[in-house]
């Protein structure tokens, strides 16, 4: 089994609900703006342009802008793992997903692909005027630096979207429990409240989040700290993802198993 | 022959609770299926007939990996469905409910080409195959091949889903209810198909309904299940021979009321079925020699007021089997 076939059809299937499905279209490429649009606001409402440049270091329109789309692209990599299980059931293919010979690991790693794809590329065009506007050229440079970091930070999150899908799908009513774990995992990744503020539960247990590092190494880029610290946070991230990794692969094995002993419903 | 399919007292319980308010409940074991034992050959179309709730679904889960049985066991084409479940899934075609299990943005192609990727299929032979497909089921000719499944007709919704189920070329085909809900042209079409595939291409088929009328034209072996266990099995004709030497007395009646008919039948003991509309009743009467009794009884049921409009005698149908096997009252 060609895994580039498996990759083609799963753009496939997601382009095409992307695409054929106009609200979703609209809303995606709104998304970025609408949010930084919004979390300005609420900061324009609570202090000044200037105490916020003096506590964090960058301009709040870069900085929310960089937020978002980071935030975006990487709750990809849990959201699309997390919700289609519930999606498949819902539409009734997930008994065919089962029932298939296909390596359930290998396919959910790919499942957050072609949507990461479609908003990282969004991304970076809509970060593009804005960095140019405020570094001038070398925005350009920063910007493409930002993305890389950011497509990185995808891959880091795959399987811990997975070794929790694994889990929490195993349990009844899962997305009741999804709908409270998935914020907790957005806000615990700093992007819109940097970790360095974050009391020191929620600063142990961001560290523990694979992407967590390249969120603050994108950080450290928008504040022009380019040392060797981005490589360690770089290479923090990716030996957590190598850490994650099997634990993910038994725990969607796991969920597998439980679906089957108690039956998957096919109506 | 090679048995394509193996199962071996095969046992599943489920749980189910019945609630009383809101804090309490009471967990009830259901038995869905009770030890059922059948094999199906390469080349046959095995029917597993019976009514909603015999357990036909759940053997059906079980074959395909998405169940695990509490007690006996399984093979499909030689592997255990418990303990080679990748096995299993290489060698089987599923089609389950008819009007779901689709991507509805994805074309009918698109939506073939996805489960091709998931089963492993080359995309050149991917391609052929699903070319070969559409044309076989007709549905380029209903637009199939380029309309969203969301736009699909239930009949189109059918034969995208048998294509799927043949689409890996499996040897052994598990289809649950195929033509539930179908318009006739459709059920024809997929009821011809299955038939070529098990006698042609020498697939095995396991096909439940409980549509006796289907049972009887598509399979070459009919296992009765009623309430998990298999009651019966053996061909139409084998099945039919198993009954009582009976025969089918079918009256049709006028009068005015069916409680008054049904006391004049079980005054004279008569194990009969009767079926009304308006005022007209039909009466299936089974005995072993109409003739005997067919004077007294028109006798007795125009005295008590009934009009006899027509009387006829019938060989007992696959029905009649079922309903002398599953509730043995004939």
């Amino acid at each position: 089994m060609s895994i580039f076939d498996l990759m083609r059809a799963e753009y496939i299937l997601i382009y095409a609900e992307t695409i054929r499905r106009k609200s979703e279209l609209v809303l995606m490429i709104l998304y970025p703006y609408l949010f930084t649009g919004f979390v300005l606001l609420l900061g324009y409402s609570a202090g000044s342009l200037e105490v916020f440049k003096s506590r964090i270091g960058v301009d709040p329109a870069i900085f929310m802008a960089t937020a978002s789309f980071t935030v975006m692209s990487l709750m990809i990599g849990v959201d699309d793992v997390l919700w289609r299980p519930l999606w498949d059931m819902w539409i009734g293919t997930l008994p065919y997903l089962i029932a298939s010979p296909v390596d359930k690991f290998k396919l959910f790693t790919i499942m957050p692909l072609p949507r990461a794809t479609l908003i990282v590329l969004l991304g970076f065009t809509s970060l593009l005027p804005l960095y140019i506007l405020q570094y001038g050229l070398s925005g350009v440079i920063l910007v493409l630096l930002v993305t890389i970091l950011i497509v990185i930070g995808v891959f880091t999150m795959v399987p811990l979207g997975v070794l929790l899908a694994g889990l929490i799908h195993s349990i009844g009513e899962s997305w009741r429990i999804l709908s409270v774990v998935r914020p907790i995992i957005m806000v615990l990744l700093g992007a819109y409240y940097p970790r360095f503020y974050m009391p020191l539960v929620a600063k142990l247990l961001s560290y523990t989040i694979p992407p967590s590092h390249i969120v603050e190494s994108v950080q450290r880029v928008l504040v022009g700290l380019v040392d060797q610290w981005l490589l360690v946070l770089i290479a923090a991230s990716i030996f957590l993802t190598a850490l994650y990794t099997p634990p993910s692969r038994a725990s969607l094995k796991f969920w597998e198993k439980r679906k089957v002993s108690e039956g998957v419903k096919i109506s | 022959m090679s048995k394509a399919i193996e199962a071996k007292g095969l046992v599943k319980r489920y749980q189910t609770k019945e609630r009383y308010g809101f804090f309490k409940s009471k967990v009830e074991v259901v038995e869905a299926l009770r030890g059922v034992s059948f094999t199906v050959n390469y080349g046959e179309i095995v029917g597993l007939l019976g009514p909603n709730g015999a357990g036909k679904t759940t053997t059906i889960k079980i074959l395909s990996t998405l169940l695990l049985p509490d007690e006996g066991e399984a093979y499909v084409a030689g592997y255990n469905v418990v303990k080679e479940p990748s096995e299993v899934r290489k060698h089987i075609g599923l089609m389950l409910t008819v009007e779901r299990g689709f991507y509805g943005k994805l074309t009918g192609r698109e939506n073939l080409e996805y489960f091709a990727a998931l089963y492993g299929l080359e995309r050149e032979y991917a391609k052929k195959r699903i070319d070969y497909l559409i044309k076989l089921l007709e549905l380029d000719k209903l637009g199939g091949d380029y309309k969203l499944f969301e736009e699909f007709s239930l009949g189109m919704r059918a034969r995208l889903s048998l294509a799927r189920a043949l689409l890996s070329n499996a040897p052994v085909l598990l289809l649950d209810e195929p033509t539930l809900g179908l318009d006739p042209p459709s059920a024809r079409r997929i009821r011809e198909l299955v038939k070529n595939l098990a006698h042609e291409e020498k697939k095995a088929v396991l096909y439940t309904t409980h549509n006796m009328f289907e049972a009887e034209i598509v399979c070459d072996k009919i296992l009765l299940i009623n309430k998990g266990v298999i009651v019966a099995s053996g061909t139409p004709g084998e099945l039919k021979a198993k009954l009582p030497k009976l025969k089918v007395l079918i009256l049709s009646l006028y009068g005015q009321s069916v409680e008054n008919l049904q006391r004049t039948l079980g005054d004279l003991g008569l194990k009969h079925e009767i079926s009304s509309e308006l005022n007209i009743h039909t009466v299936r009467i089974h005995v072993q020699r109409p003739e005997d009794i067919f004077n007294d009884l028109v006798k007795k049921l125009v005295s008590s007021g009934f009009e006899l409009l027509s009387a006829r005698i019938e060989e007992p149908t696959l029905e009649d089997v079922f309903i002398y096997f599953s509730e043995g009252y004939l």
